[in-house]
Order: structure tokens, then sequence, then C-alpha cells
């Protein structure tokens, strides 16, 4: 296809129309499969997110059963509860029995920091023997001891904080604490206090994250941070969390979400605990993958350009292929060259078309074949009446000379010429026919000349030296005597010199040469080259006498019989004069 | 050539959607800095106590390299007072030629070659926690010493005038760091007017604070004792509780040992100024990160102070950072 792209053709539109058509819809739909894609994967990220989210809020859930049931335990050890009744005695082996008593049960458990049981006394006993408590700290001021007596047997659980009940030791835990009765339930003996260690919680939030950037946080019903992994940025507001809006959607039903920026908050809240445990999943970590997704999508969408163009371009070449070369070879119509389509591969309406232009090319050809036929035909028939035309100057003058030569008593004379005349009228009229045997063109020419001889006293000879065995060769009639006029009026009687005038005929190759050769005025070399020109028509001839047209005609009736490649051609004489030579086929045909 | 104008037009097409497919994530996603290199950072000390003071300044760098998506390195001597050792991490880890350093200088001045070494290479270079006598860096962020200095200052001031006696010593960790100067600096101006003996330096070793602070009570005017870092605190704190001193001597310390807040509990201690490591760690890795980026950043950056006192110390927004959540 060496061909540019230019507008305007039919092939340009269709390509165009269909690359456009045909990229927007790979666009679009390479586009919507992208977002329906991210969607998908998002989605379903965050849906595993929930579901991790929902484990998390199992876990610390079933942390906090666990302490309750640690809490109900000893509630209900009997033996504890009766050494705590007597406690009053305060016998250190009683003391001591309970301390190892709250330390199997913390024992149980890896995840219990300490079991602190504290008497309203303000006796406090812990589970863990090693310890000494703070004596620069007042239990009864503390938060989970007042909160327990409040609630009178109800269990409560504390916020996430620092507790400093033991010396030394200042230890994050959460708080379970309630109120303990004697066994008859009527008699409180004080608060128990179950401290899960907060690490627990912490390890828990930090491990159940999604992504390099995710992370869960914990807050409480009083907007407290449980927890936080940069708690300290979130005190000193170098880091925010959207607050406002996490609780603005507490109320609703289902799966609280919602996201900010690039981040995504889900929110689940512990029913034991009222905390609101929310996981933040940065969009970067969810589309981490996204670029490779983004360059695949690219490439296909590069494949797809390439293929849906070749395509395309495939198409449009296919329709207009054809109706391209249809259309060269109309245009052979402008050189006059008329061309046909022949087979065409194409459909069947391009076909259909090629045919029917063939039809109409076949017309136009014999139309004007008939018509080259028709004008030749005119031609010939024009100057067919021309030549049989007899100059009236010639017939008046001869009859003249021959009145003049009965006055005189010439009547020899008057025979012979009167004879010549007779002969030549009847040559010149054949019976209407257009080809006459060489001898009869011979007796024609003969007898024009001696007319003119004796009209012009001698003022010329004459030979005529013809191979007798071309006399029965056919020839156009009237084609010397044009010639021979010619010679006399315009080469010999222009000179004061005896005329000579010869006419010969001889066969070479298979050509029969007629030359007529006068010793008279002759031409100038650029003469004949204009006479030879303006026979071949190249030349404007409107100008020439009406010798000259003789000649002209003669020249063009050979031409229009036997084909270009016969005719008249002038040359110069040996001793001056002209030399006429007239080449004609030896075997023509009759017409 | 028609094929030609297809290939290029499917390119171009095809460019066209990479991009546009761009717009539907990048919208959300912030521009993250690309690093080659990890950003190292020279600490004085990394294998102290944990939860001291260096170790939440780790914690801080790791959550914000954790946010801003970047690679960071710690190293450090063992001990604060390995100056050499320093200087020979530092020149190492500037041989590696990092995107950025940051450092915690252990010596005002004998660091200055080393940074000028970094500026040489074109490595740029943030401060933390105790600058260089050098305008190189292009950020340094720390408590403002000053600042926490005068507030120690204020509280002893404020404490002082109720004890019978009024003389204040100061007991500094070491001369020629940049935090000893300012802090000294600090409690001297708030205490303008008092009567200061001097100032001791312990060398940050507790047991020489605990000798100077006994040589101190010998004197029974002594009224006030200003510590200006941790080990100093503590080995003050040790010195009046062995000898029952704490009614007549008011400490106010720096910094928030557990032992130190023990003290603090139990009235040995009356005041503790605390700075935030953690913020430091923090801010150090976002201003760097900044900085990478091309943005202009502070050339200083107060990450704070607080008077921490036995009355707010259990408060809720203080617990973390006076008891960081440890892996017990």
């Amino acid at each position: 296809m060496k061909r540019t792209l230019r507008f305007g053709t039919l092939e340009s539109r269709i390509y165009m129309i269909f690359t456009l058509m045909i990229f927007a819809t790979v666009f679009i739909m390479q586009l919507v499969s992208f977002r329906f894609t991210m969607n998908t994967v998002r989605n379903s990220t965050l849906e595993n997110n929930r579901i991790l989210l929902g484990q998390l809020v199992k876990q610390i859930d079933s942390y906090i059963t666990g302490m309750e049931q640690i809490s109900l335990a000893v509630q209900n050890d009997i033996q504890l509860i009766e050494y705590l009744q007597n406690g009053s005695n305060s016998l250190s082996s009683e003391f001591s029995f309970i301390q190892q008593r709250l330390g199997n049960y913390i024992q149980a458990r890896n995840d219990i920091s300490d079991i602190i049981i504290v008497g309203h006394d303000g006796t406090v006993i812990s589970g863990d023997p090693a310890t000494s408590l703070n004596p620069w700290t007042d239990v009864s001021e503390k938060e989970w001891y007042k909160e327990a007596v409040k609630g009178s047997g109800q269990t409560v659980v504390s916020s996430s904080y620092v507790q400093n009940i033991v010396a030394g030791r200042y230890s994050w835990v959460v708080s379970l604490s309630r109120e303990i009765f004697s066994s008859n339930q009527k008699e409180s003996l004080g608060v128990l206090l179950v401290d899960l260690k907060f690490n627990q919680i912490k390890d828990l939030c930090q491990s159940l994250v999604v992504g390099r950037k995710g992370y869960n946080f914990i807050i409480d019903s009083e907007r407290n941070y449980i927890f936080h992994p940069s708690q300290q940025l979130i005190y000193s507001e170098l880091r925010l969390e959207p607050i406002d809006s996490i609780y603005a959607l507490l109320g609703e039903e289902g799966e609280p979400f919602f996201h900010d920026e690039d981040k995504y908050f889900m929110i689940a809240t512990s029913a034991l605990t009222g905390w609101h445990i929310i996981s933040v999943t940065n969009d970067s970590d969810i589309v981490t993958d996204w670029q490779y997704v983004q360059v695949s999508y690219a490439i296909l969408g590069l494949v797809l350009f390439l293929v849906v163009g070749y395509a395309t371009n495939r198409i449009s070449t296919g329709i207009t292929k054809p109706v391209r070369k249809l259309q060269e070879i109309m245009k052979s119509v402008d050189t006059g060259d008329f061309r046909l389509v022949g087979s065409i591969r194409a459909t069947d309406e391009i076909r259909e078309l090629a045919r029917e232009y063939d039809i109409m090319v076949g017309h136009i050809r014999k139309l004007m074949e008939a018509n080259v036929v028709e004008q030749e035909l005119k031609r010939k028939s024009d100057l067919k009446a021309l030549q049989a035309q007899i100059n009236p100057h010639f017939l008046y003058n001869t009859l003249d000379s021959i009145i003049w030569m009965g006055e005189m008593g010439q009547s020899k004379e008057v025979v012979l010429m009167t004879s010549a005349l007779s002969k030549l009228f009847r040559i010149s009229i054949s019976k209407g026919r257009e080809f006459i045997p060489i001898s009869d063109e011979i007796a024609h020419v003969e007898s024009y000349l001696i007319i003119q001889k004796m009209r012009y006293k001698d003022k010329f000879e004459y030979s005529i030296d013809i191979d007798p065995g071309l006399y029965n060769c056919k020839i156009l009639k009237i084609t010397l005597q044009p010639l021979v006029e010619n010679a006399i009026y315009h080469g010999i009687k222009e000179v004061d010199h005896k005329g000579l005038l010869h006419i010969s005929g001889k066969e070479i190759n298979g050509n029969i040469q007629l030359e007529v050769i006068d010793n008279g005025k002759g031409m100038t070399s650029k003469e004949i080259e204009n006479m030879n020109k303006s026979l071949n028509g190249s030349i404007d001839d409107s100008g020439l006498s009406r010798h000259g047209m003789g000649v002209h005609n003669v020249h063009e009736r050979i031409q229009l019989y036997f084909g270009e490649d016969y005719g008249l051609s002038y040359f110069h004489a040996e001793g001056g004069g002209t030399r006429i030579t007239v080449l004609i086929p030896s075997k023509n045909m009759e017409v | 050539m028609k094929n030609w104008y297809l290939v290029l037009l499917s390119l171009v097409a095809a460019f066209v959607l990479f991009i546009i497919l761009s717009f539907f994530y990048n919208q959300n996603t912030a521009e993250e800095l690309e690093l080659s290199e990890p950003i190292q950072i020279v600490l004085k000390s990394i294998e102290g106590q944990p939860m001291d003071f260096w170790d939440v300044v780790n914690q801080g760098i790791n959550e914000a390299a954790k946010e801003f998506g970047v690679q960071v390195k710690i190293l450090g001597p063992r001990f604060e007072k390995e100056i050499n050792r320093q200087i020979n991490i530092m020149n190492a880890v500037i041989d590696e030629k990092p995107p950025l350093i940051v450092l915690a200088a252990s010596d005002y001045k004998r660091l200055v070659d080393s940074v000028k070494k970094a500026d040489s290479l074109g490595i740029p270079l943030i401060t933390i926690d105790s600058g260089v006598d050098s305008e190189i860096p292009v950020s340094f962020i720390a408590t403002n010493n000053v600042d926490a200095g005068n507030k120690a200052g204020k509280e002893m001031k404020r404490l002082i005038v109720e004890n019978e006696s009024k003389t204040i010593a100061i007991v500094s960790h070491i001369k020629e760091t940049a935090t000893a100067i300012d802090r000294e600096a600090g409690v001297r101006e708030a205490l303008v007017g008092e009567d200061i003996i001097g100032t001791w330096f312990c060398d940050v070793e507790q047991e020489k604070a605990y000798l100077i602070t006994m040589e101190l009570l010998k004197d029974r005017s002594i009224g006030g004792i200003v510590a200006l870092n941790e080990v100093a605190a503590l080995g003050v704190a040790r010195a009046i509780d062995e000898t029952g001193a704490s009614d007549r001597v008011v400490v106010v310390g720096f910094d928030n040992a557990v032992r130190e807040l023990a003290y603090l509990e139990e009235g040995i201690i009356k005041a503790t100024v605390v700075q935030r490591p953690y913020n430091m760690g923090y801010l150090s890795i976002r201003t760097a990160v900044e900085y990478l980026k091309g943005n202009k950043v502070e050339t200083f950056l107060d990450t704070g102070s607080i008077l921490i006192t036995k009355e707010n110390m259990f408060k809720r927004e203080y617990q973390e950072l006076l008891f960081p959540v440890s892996k017990e």
C-alpha cells in the first residue's frame, strides 16, 4: 500500500470511523473493567478486613470473658470466701493461703497480670507473693475500686491504664473488678481485681492488621483511647483520627464503615467492654499491585488497538481496493485508451459494476470503430469525386487547341488530340472502378502528355520506362497524371531550356515504385522538406495550389487504401529538377 | 505507511489509557518517596534499657518509617559516653553514602568534622536531641532544652519558697554536651535571684551523681538539687532516699526512667521534666522525608517538654509518655 492516507477518500473515511469507534469502545471497555476489578479487589480486601476485625473483637471479648470467669471462680471459691470472712483475725497463715490460692489462678492463665483482693478495711492481698504493695498510692481512690463498689456485684471493665498498686511496678493493664460478698450474700468482703496484661490486647491489635500501613486502634465510649499504636502522636496532635466521624457512625446498624482521604475506617464494637475497635486500612496497601495491573491493562489495550486497527485496515482496504482499481481503469478513458476491467476480486456489487462497465466500454469501442470506418469511406468518396473532376481550364484549352488546329486544316493533329482526350476521359471514368491496371494508367498519363506536348509545341520531351511485368498490377486510377501535371506547371514550364520528363517504374521488395522525374526549376532542400512534411499532414496545406492539391490528394488516397507505409516522396533529381516517387504495394486488393 | 500510522496511533492510545487508568487509583494515594538506600540514623546509644529514652526514639523512628514508607537503619554506640565510637560509626555511615543521615551528637564539638565530611559528599544531615557546633545540618529536632530547663527551674523556684534552706545545686550529666549546656542555662535563667552554689558533673554515671549528692548533703544548708538528666536524677534520688533527706531537699529531675517515677511517687523527686522521645524519632523521619522530597523544612523543631509531678503522672494523656507500653 504505497498510498498515504488522504482525507476525503472512501478508504480513509471508513478507516477513521472504524478506528475511532473501535478505539473508543476498547477505551470504555478497559476503563469499566479496570474500575470494576479495582472495586472488586478493594471490596474483597475490605471484606477480609471486616473478618479480621471480627476476630479481633472476638479475641478481646474472649480475654474479658476469661477474666470474668476467673472472677466468678474466685467468688464461688467457698474456701477462699470463708478465709476472707474470717480475715479480721489477720492470721498470716490465712493470708498466705489466700495469696497462694490467687496465685494458682494467675498461673492458670498467662494473660493475667495480677489478681488482687482489696478488703474494705484497706487490706490488700495480691496473688503474686513476691510483690509488696505500693505504699504511696491510695487504693480506695482508684477508679476500678469505686466503680466496683458502685456496681455491687456487677463486673466492671476499666479502660487501659498503668497499674501502680504494686511497688516499683508500673504495668499496663485492663482491669476487671467486682465486689465480692460473703457466702450468705449479705456482707461485702471487698473488691476483687483481675488485671489483664494490656500487652495481650496490644499485640493482638498489632498482629491483625492489613498491609504495611494498616493498624487498629481502640476507643471507649468516652472518647478515650484504650489503644493506639502511636498514642503519643495522638496526644501531641501530630496525628489526628477522625473521631467525630467514627462516633457519628456508631448508632448505625450493620457494619459501620467510611473512608477519609486514602484511609478506610471500619468500626466494630465489643459488646462486653463497650469498646469500639477501629481497623484502618490504607488505600495504598489495597492497591499495591495496581501498577502491574495498570501496565497489563495498557499492554492489553495496545494489543487490542493493534489487532483491531489492523483488522480495520484490512476491512477498509478490502472494500476500497477493488473500487480504486476500478477507478484507475476508468481513468484510462481520459487518454482514449478504453481498457477492460476483466475479472476482479471484490464483492458482488463491485463485480457487477465492473461487468456493466466492461459492457459499456465494449459498446463504445464498437461505436468508435464504426465511426472510423465511416469517416474513411466518406473521405474516400470525397477524394474519388474530386479526382474524377476534369479541370475545366484544361478541357477548354484543349478544345481551343483542337478548334485552332481544325481551322489550320491540320486534321491529322486534330484526330490525334481528340482521340487522346477521349482516351483520357475514358480511363478517368473506367466504369467507376477505383483500381485499374498499370497499363491503363500508363495509357492515361500518355494521353495527357500527348495533349500537353501538342499544346506546348514540343516544349518538352517525355519517356516512359515501366517494367512490362508490372502492367497487370493494379494501381489507383489517376495516380500519375497529377504528378505529371505538377511537373509541367511548376517545373518545366518555368525554365527556358527544353524540358525532359521521365516516368519509370519497377518492383522493389514486393512494392511497386513509380518515379516522375523532371529537369525543370527544381526545389530547394527546404522546399522539399516542407513538401514532404505537408504530405504527411504535419504542415497546414490549406494554401496549396490546385496542382499541389492534386498531388496531395494522390498521397492521401494511397495512404487511405494501403496504409501509412505507402505514398509519395519528393527528392532532388540529378541535374536539377524534382523527382517524385510513388510507393504502392504490388499485391493490392481490389476494393 | 499506513501501518506506521497504526502502530503510532495504537501506542498513543495505549499510553493515554495508561494515564487515564492511573487517575483511577492514584487520586487517593499520596505521592511516596522512593529511596534506594535506607536513611541512616546514628544515635547516642542503642543498647540501653528497654523503654529508655533511645528505645522510645527508635519506636518513633520506626512508626514514621512505616507511615512514610521509607527504609531506615539505626546505629549507635552502646553507651552515650562513647564519643569516639560514635565518631567512628558516623564515618562508616558517611562512607556508605546514604540519602540522609540523622544524628544525635554525643559531643557538641567533636562531631563537627564528621558533619563537614558528610556535607562535602552532599549527604544532607538532620540532628536530633543534641546538635553540633555547625550550621550544616538542615534541621535540628530536639527538645528545646533551654525551655525544658526553664520549666524545671520554675518548679524549683515554686517549691523552694516553702523550703527552709534555699541553697540550690545543679547536678549535670556531662560537660560540653548541648543538652547539658542548654538545660543549665534554662534552669539558671528561671532561678535568677536564687542562691545557686554551683554545677557538678556526673559524667553520665549514676554512682558519681550519688557521690556528688552525698557530698552536697553534708552541707545542711542545701535545699534543692536540680538533676539535669535521668542518670543524674537517679543518683541524686538514691542519695536523698538513703539519707532520708527528702523532707529538707527538693529534687527536680529530668526524664522518666521507671525508677525515677517510683521516686516521684514516693515524693523523693518532686518533679521531673520529660521530653517526647517518641515524637522526636517520628519527627526526625518526617522531616527527613520532607527534605528529601524537596520541601522546605524548619531549621529547628521543638518536640516539647512536660513537667510531671506526682499529681499528674497518672493522667491518661501522660501515661503512655511516662510508661511506654512494653513487651513485658
